[in-house]
C-alpha cells in the first residue's frame, strides 16, 4: 500500500535504521513506531541511512524531532546519513543540521558514536 | 634639461603602464570573486597601498540615506560607528575640509576618525557607498591620480553592485526554496487530513508536521470539544494550561506571546511565558476560534518570524476544517446507528402490542399506538384468561429507544407468566414490581394501570401504579378517575403494597385508558393537549362507540400537534359497555 520501508539492523552497537521510499505525512506513523520500539528496548544509539528516502516532508521530520530529546535524555543520539542532496536540501532549509549530526556515510556516523565513548 | 626631460617622460611611461597593469589586475581579481567581503578587502588595500593610509573604511547604503560599515582597518572598534546616516553625497573625491564640513553634516563623523579623504563608489549612476582612507597630509590629487582612483572605485562599485545582485538573489532563492517546502507541507497534509478520519491520527500529523518545519519540540494543543476548551495533546516542561484556555476564544490572529502587551494579553502572556510558550495560534472554524496551537522555544533558538506564523495558521486551519469534517463523519454514523437501532425498537414494541384485540362479550374495545420518532416504551395489552375474564392493562416504560422496548418485553413476559397464577391483582402487582426491579437498571420505571374485567359480574378491579389514571365516564357525564393503587414499578423492591381499586360497569359507561403521550402532546406553540381537554372530549363523545371515541381522540391529538414533531408514543385503549348484564 505504502511506498515507504523501514529496516533494521545493527552495525557495532549501533542501531541502523534504513529508510526507503517516501516519508510524509502518510507514512510517519510507520518510522515513529519504529523510535518508538528502539526506545522501548533501550537502544538509543542510532543512524538512520537515508540512502533510499526519495522524499520527505515535514512530518517526517518531525517524527525526528519528537524522538531527539528522548533519545539524547539516555545519552544516545539520532544520527542522519548518507543522505542525497534533494533531502539534504530540505533538511537544510529547516535548519536541521544545527540540530543533527549529519554525515555522509553510515561509517562515519558509526564511528562518532564510538568516538564519543 | 633635455635629458631629465626624457628621463621624467620615460618615468612616465613606466608609472602609466604600471598604473595600467594594477589597473588591469585589481579588475580581473575583483571581477572573478562573488565574495562581497574579499571584494571591500580587496579594494581597501589596494588604495591604502597606493596611498601609504594607515586607515580604510568602506561603508554601503543598506537602505535608504543609511549606510553600514562593511569594513574598517586601522580604526578603533570602539570609535567606529557601524550605522551612518547619510544623504546628499557630492559625486567626487572629497578632501575634508571646514567647507564639506559645514555642507554635510555627516562628514564630521568620518573626520571624527580620522578619515581625511572619501571616495563615493558610483554604480551606474548610483552611490552605492563610499571608501575612506587617510593619505598622510596629503590635501589634493594629481589629475592623473584622481583618474586612478576614479577608475579603480568604479570597478570596485561595479563588482560590489554584483556581489549585491548574487547576494540578494541566493536569499531570495532560498526565501523562494522555504516557501515551496511549506506549500508542499500545506498540500501534503491537507491531502493527507483529508484522507484520515480519526481524531488522535489527525492531531499527531499535526503535532509531527509542526515540528518538522519549524523545528519546535514544546507545544501544548486545545481543541473546543463540547463547548469547552480541551488540551488534546502536550509536550511542555511545566504545566499550567488550564488558566490559558479561557482566553483562547478572544484570540483570533497568530501572536508572539512577546508581542502581547494590552490588558488582558499581558495576563495570559505570564502564563504562557511560564509554560515557555513563544507563539500562540489560534484555530479557526469559519472565523471562530475553536482551538489553540502554542509553541515553545525553537530548538535553534531562533525568534518565530510572521511566515512562521502566516504558514502555521494556514496549517493549522486546514487541520480544523479535517476535524470537522471528522465530527460531521462520526456524527452522521452516530445518527445511522441511532437510526437503526429505533427500527430495532419499533419492531420489538411492535411485536409486543396484540395484533388482534380479542373480542369481549357485551363490550366494544378499540386501541391504538403511534410510535413516535424516538420510539417511547408504551405499553397495552389484552388478554383473555376465560370466556368472562379479560386482563386490560397499559402502561408506560421510562426513557426511549432499544432500552425501553426490552424492559417493555420484560414487563410483558412477566405480566402474561403471573397472570395465570390466579393471585389477587394487588398480589400480582406486587410480584410484578419486584421483577421489574431485578431486571432493571438505576433510574428506570414503569407507570402501569392494569385491571381484570368480569363480563358476567360487570365488576371491573384494578390497580393502578402511577400510570395516568384511566376515565371512567358514565351516560349522564359523570367521570370517575381510577386511581386506586400505588407506587409506580421498578423503583422500590418489595415490602410496598398496592391498594386495588373496583368499579362495576353499566351499560353505555366509556372507559379510555391513555399514556401521558396523549395530554402532554405538545403544539407548535408549546403548548400541552391537557388533561381538562381530554376530559371534556370524553365526555362529549360518551355516546359514542368506541371506534368512534378512539378515532376522535388520535384527531384532537394530532391536530393539536401539527407542525410539531411527536416527542412521545401516543397509546389509547378505549372499553365501551353495550349492555348492562345483571349478575
Amino acid at each position: 500500500m505504502s511506498n515507504f520501508k523501514v529496516g533494521i539492523r545493527e552495525n557495532q552497537n549501533v542501531q541502523v535504521v534504513d529508510l526507503k521510499g517516501y516519508l510524509d505525512a502518510h507514512t510517519a506513523p510507520e518510522l515513529e513506531k519504529i523510535f518508538q520500539a528502539l526506545i522501548d528496548k533501550k537502544n538509543f544509539n542510532i543512524v538512520v541511512n537515508c540512502r533510499d528516502l526519495n522524499y520527505i516532508s515535514s512530518a517526517g521530520l518531525g517524527v525526528f524531532m519528537a524522538y531527539i530529546e528522548d533519545v539524547r535524555k539516555n545519552s544516545g543520539d539520532i544520527k542522519l546519513s548518507n543522505m542525497s542532496a534533494k533531502i539534504y536540501n530540505v533538511f537544510d532549509l529547516l535548519g536541521f543540521p544545527l540540530l543533527y549530526d549529519i554525515t555522509s556515510d553510515e561509517a562515519e556516523a558509526i564511528q562518532n558514536f564510538c568516538s564519543k565513548k | 634639461m633635455a635629458a631629465v626631460k626624457e628621463k621624467s617622460k620615460n618615468q612616465i611611461k613606466t608609472e602609466n603602464a604600471f598604473e595600467l597593469t594594477s589597473l588591469f589586475e585589481f579588475s580581473s581579481v575583483v571581477n572573478a570573486s562573488l565574495d562581497l567581503k574579499f571584494i571591500f578587502n580587496h579594494f581597501l588595500l589596494t588604495m591604502m597601498g597606493k596611498f601609504l593610509s594607515l586607515k580604510g573604511i568602506v561603508i554601503l547604503e543598506n537602505r535608504s540615506n543609511i549606510f553600514k560599515t562593511e569594513i574598517a582597518k586601522g580604526i578603533q572598534n570602539d570609535s567606529s560607528k557601524t550605522e551612518w546616516k547619510i544623504s546628499k553625497i557630492p559625486k567626487r573625491i572629497i578632501f575634508i575640509d571646514k567647507e564639506d564640513k559645514r555642507r554635510y553634516h555627516w562628514i564630521k563623523d568620518f573626520h571624527t576618525i580620522g578619515i581625511t579623504m572619501l571616495i563615493p563608489l558610483i554604480a551606474r549612476d548610483r552611490i552605492v557607498g563610499i571608501a575612506g582612507i587617510t593619505p598622510g597630509n596629503r590635501t589634493k590629487l594629481t589629475d592623473k591620480e584622481t583618474l586612478y582612483i576614479k577608475s579603480i572605485a568604479n570597478i570596485a562599485a561595479v563588482a560590489i553592485e554584483k556581489g549585491l545582485f548574487i547576494q540578494e538573489l541566493s536569499v531570495v532563492n532560498r526565501q523562494l526554496d522555504r516557501k515551496i517546502q511549506e506549500l508542499n507541507t500545506l498540500f501534503e497534509v491537507g491531502k493527507e487530513f483529508n484522507s484520515v478520519l480519526e481524531k488522535n491520527r489527525l492531531i499527531k500529523l499535526l503535532i509531527f508536521s509542526v515540528m518538522g518545519q519549524i523545528g519546535v519540540n514544546r507545544y501544548f494543543l486545545c481543541l473546543e470539544e463540547d463547548d469547552t476548551m480541551n488540551v488534546v495533546a502536550e509536550k511542555l516542561d511545566r504545566k499550567n494550561h488550564a488558566d490559558v484556555c479561557e482566553y483562547i476564544p478572544s484570540l483570533t490572529k497568530p501572536m508572539l506571546v512577546s508581542a502581547m502587551t494590552g490588558k488582558t494579553e499581558s495576563k495570559w502572556r505570564g502564563l504562557l511565558e511560564d509554560i515557555g510558550i513563544e507563539a500562540v495560534i489560534p484555530l479557526q472554524l469559519q472565523q471562530q476560534t475553536k482551538g489553540l496551537l502554542a509553541l515553545g522555544e525553537k530548538l535553534n533558538k531562533d525568534i518565530y518570524t510572521q511566515k512562521d506564523l502566516e504558514f502555521l495558521s494556514s496549517l493549522g486551519n486546514l487541520a480544523m476544517i479535517s476535524l470537522d469534517n471528522v465530527r460531521l463523519f462520526n456524527d452522521a454514523i452516530e445518527k445511522q446507528k441511532m437510526e437503526d437501532e429505533l427500527i430495532i425498537a419499533r419492531e420489538i414494541q411492535k411485536g409486543l402490542l396484540p395484533a388482534i384485540l380479542p373480542t369481549i362479550p357485551s363490550f366494544e374495545i378499540a386501541a391504538v399506538n403511534i410510535s413516535s420518532k424516538q420510539v417511547g416504551g408504551d405499553y397495552y395489552d389484552v388478554i383473555k384468561l376465560s370466556s368472562k375474564h379479560f386482563v386490560i392493562a397499559i402502561g408506560d416504560v421510562s426513557g426511549k429507544g432499544t432500552p425501553a422496548s426490552l424492559l417493555m418485553a420484560s414487563l410483558q413476559a412477566t405480566i402474561r407468566a403471573l397472570v395465570p397464577l390466579g393471585l389477587s391483582l394487588s398480589e400480582l402487582t406486587k410480584r410484578v414490581n419486584d421483577l421489574i426491579y431485578e431486571n432493571t437498571s438505576n433510574g428506570r420505571f414503569i407507570t402501569f394501570f392494569w385491571g381484570i374485567l368480569d363480563t358476567e359480574s360487570m365488576i371491573f378491579k384494578y390497580v393502578n401504579a402511577g400510570h395516568n389514571p384511566p376515565m371512567l365516564v358514565h351516560v349522564d357525564g359523570s367521570l370517575e378517575l381510577l386511581d386506586k393503587g400505588g407506587m409506580i414499578l421498578g423503583i422500590i423492591n418489595s415490602g410496598i403494597s398496592y391498594a386495588e381499586g373496583e368499579v362495576t360497569l353499566k351499560k353505555d359507561d366509556l372507559l379510555v385508558l391513555y399514556t401521558d403521550g396523549v395530554n402532554e402532546s405538545m403544539s407548535s406553540e408549546n403548548i400541552e393537549f391537557g388533561d381538562e381537554r381530554l376530559c371534556s372530549l370524553v365526555t362529549q363523545h360518551r355516546t359514542d362507540d368506541a371506534k368512534t371515541v378512539l378515532n376522535n381522540l388520535v384527531e384532537s391529538v394530532k391536530l393539536h400537534s401539527i407542525n410539531a414533531a411527536q416527542s412521545d408514543d401516543i397509546t389509547i385503549v378505549v372499553l365501551k359497555t353495550k349492555s348492562a348484564k345483571l349478575a
